[in-house]
């Protein structure tokens, strides 16, 4: 965790955090005026600008890494929006990953309840389960088979009072799990989770994941036409779509995307394991696997293969 | 800096990125001439294989001088686009309707050739 600098955001006029962590780390900067990602967006731009500036005049040691700190409520689309979209940002940050915290203990009753954790668990490339110490037996479990069906792509570690191995965080290899749980007592591929027998309607939109793969190579460029207009036409209801597609190159590409906010995709010069076939994971709110699926379908003729379903996990 | 409008494009959309990157950053000559072609092939190829999806909403799309979109309709009416993000809500301007990759009759017209 050296050379880290840590973006922190509270609501509230005292800033508590923000001496705390002053105190421990001085690259700590304080956004203001509470929520990241819809009113201070440009407040995240200048504080990422700053630390550029002071990098540059060496005010502050070369910085291996930023960790923005959001409130509880942020949505992470449009923080990697910001990233991705500014002119000088794009150039010289790349996002690496989106982590989550789940509190254990109340985590199942904010996912009832609360749009923006269920957004949250579906855009996490890490969930860090807080609270463990003090979890139920039989409650850890439940949760992480309730969020491996928001969100099988996540790699799951658990927090007991606060600690967590930030190299267990920040692990290169947690960001890409596509088909192996990390966890073998987690759900497989092909298993119902069982917070999610029939019957246990949830509160919040009904969020289905759907892991597929494709029988043959995929016209990137058809691909891209396919996904766009998809995201144009459901971007609000595609929480989170991670994978690794087959464009019939050495490597694969990778495809990530938060709603509308898709990271540039990265032609990979090889691929990471012996699978060398297109896996891609969609989170979707309300739209149903069958849906995709029969769309992937009627685009075959297009995109040059067809979608196999490797798993599918839906609310009801 | 697009030289026709004088637009000043900082966002390459997902779908161009890689082309894009390549035609920019190659320092061989032959080697950049060549990505330039790709590129250009490449917006060729996206407007032929958008175009088998618009037909079924009576529109075409070509590229325009390797740096727009032209959209038209049977009607004559047209819009440039700067990319795919731009071209679907351009689209269901110009039809009045939504276009849904998840439309069923869209898929009955794929199947029975656009």
């Amino acid at each position: 965790m050296a050379n880290t600098a840590v973006l922190v955001n509270e609501f509230g006029e005292v800033g508590l955090d923000h001496h705390l962590l002053r105190r421990a780390d001085e690259k700590t900067v304080l956004l203001e005026h509470g929520c990241v990602c819809c009113t201070t967006r440009e407040d995240l731009v200048s504080a990422l600008l700053d630390l550029l500036d002071e990098e540059d005049k060496g005010r502050i040691p070369p910085l291996d890494r930023v960790v923005v700190e959001t409130t509880g409520l942020a949505d992470p689309a449009p923080i990697l929006f910001t990233v991705f979209s500014h002119p000088v940002l794009q150039h010289h940050y790349h996002v690496d990953r989106v982590v989550s915290t789940v509190d254990t203990v109340n985590g199942e009753l904010h996912l009832d309840r609360n749009p923006e954790s269920t957004r949250q668990a579906a855009a996490a490339d890490v969930v860090v389960l807080t609270k463990t110490d003090i979890a139920k037996s039989g409650e850890i479990q439940a949760l992480r088979a309730r969020l491996r069906g928001i969100n099988p792509s996540a790699s799951v570690i658990e927090a007991s009072l606060g600690e967590v191995n930030p190299e267990a965080l920040f692990n290169p290899a947690s960001n890409w799990s596509p088909t192996e749980p990390s966890d073998p007592t987690e759900n497989r591929p092909g298993t119902v989770p069982e917070t999610f027998v029939a019957g246990d309607v949830r509160h919040v939109s009904r969020t289905y994941s759907t892991s597929l793969k494709f029988d043959g190579p995929v016209d990137w460029t058809a691909f891209g036409t396919w996904f766009s207009m998809l995201l144009y036409a459901r971007g609000e209801d595609v929480l989170r779509v991670k994978g690794l597609v087959d464009v019939g190159e050495a490597g694969p590409v990778l495809l990530n995307g938060v709603q509308h906010v898709v990271h540039p995709p990265e032609h990979l010069g090889e691929w990471p394991d012996e699978d060398r076939r297109s896996r891609i994971i969609f989170i979707t709110r309300g739209v149903r696997s069958e849906e995709l699926l029969a769309s992937l379908e009627a685009f075959r003729g297009i995109v040059g293969a067809g979608p196999r379903l490797l798993e599918a996990n839906a609310p009801v | 800096m697009c030289i026709l409008c004088g637009e000043f494009v900082t966002r390459i959309h997902w779908t161009e990125k890689h082309a894009e990157d390549k035609a920019r950053a190659s320092i061989d000559a032959g080697a950049k001439d060549e990505n330039r072609r790709n590129r250009r092939r490449e917006r060729v190829r996206r407007a032929a294989v958008t175009n088998e999806v618009l037909r079924h909403y009576g529109l075409k799309v070509s590229d325009w001088s390797g740096t727009k979109y032209v959209l038209r309709d049977g009607k004559g009416r047209s819009e440039l686009v700067q990319d795919l993000g731009s071209l679907w809500p351009a689209a269901q301007k110009l039809t009045g309707r939504p276009l849904d990759p998840l439309d069923p009759a869209l898929h009955g017209a794929l199947a029975n050739g656009g």
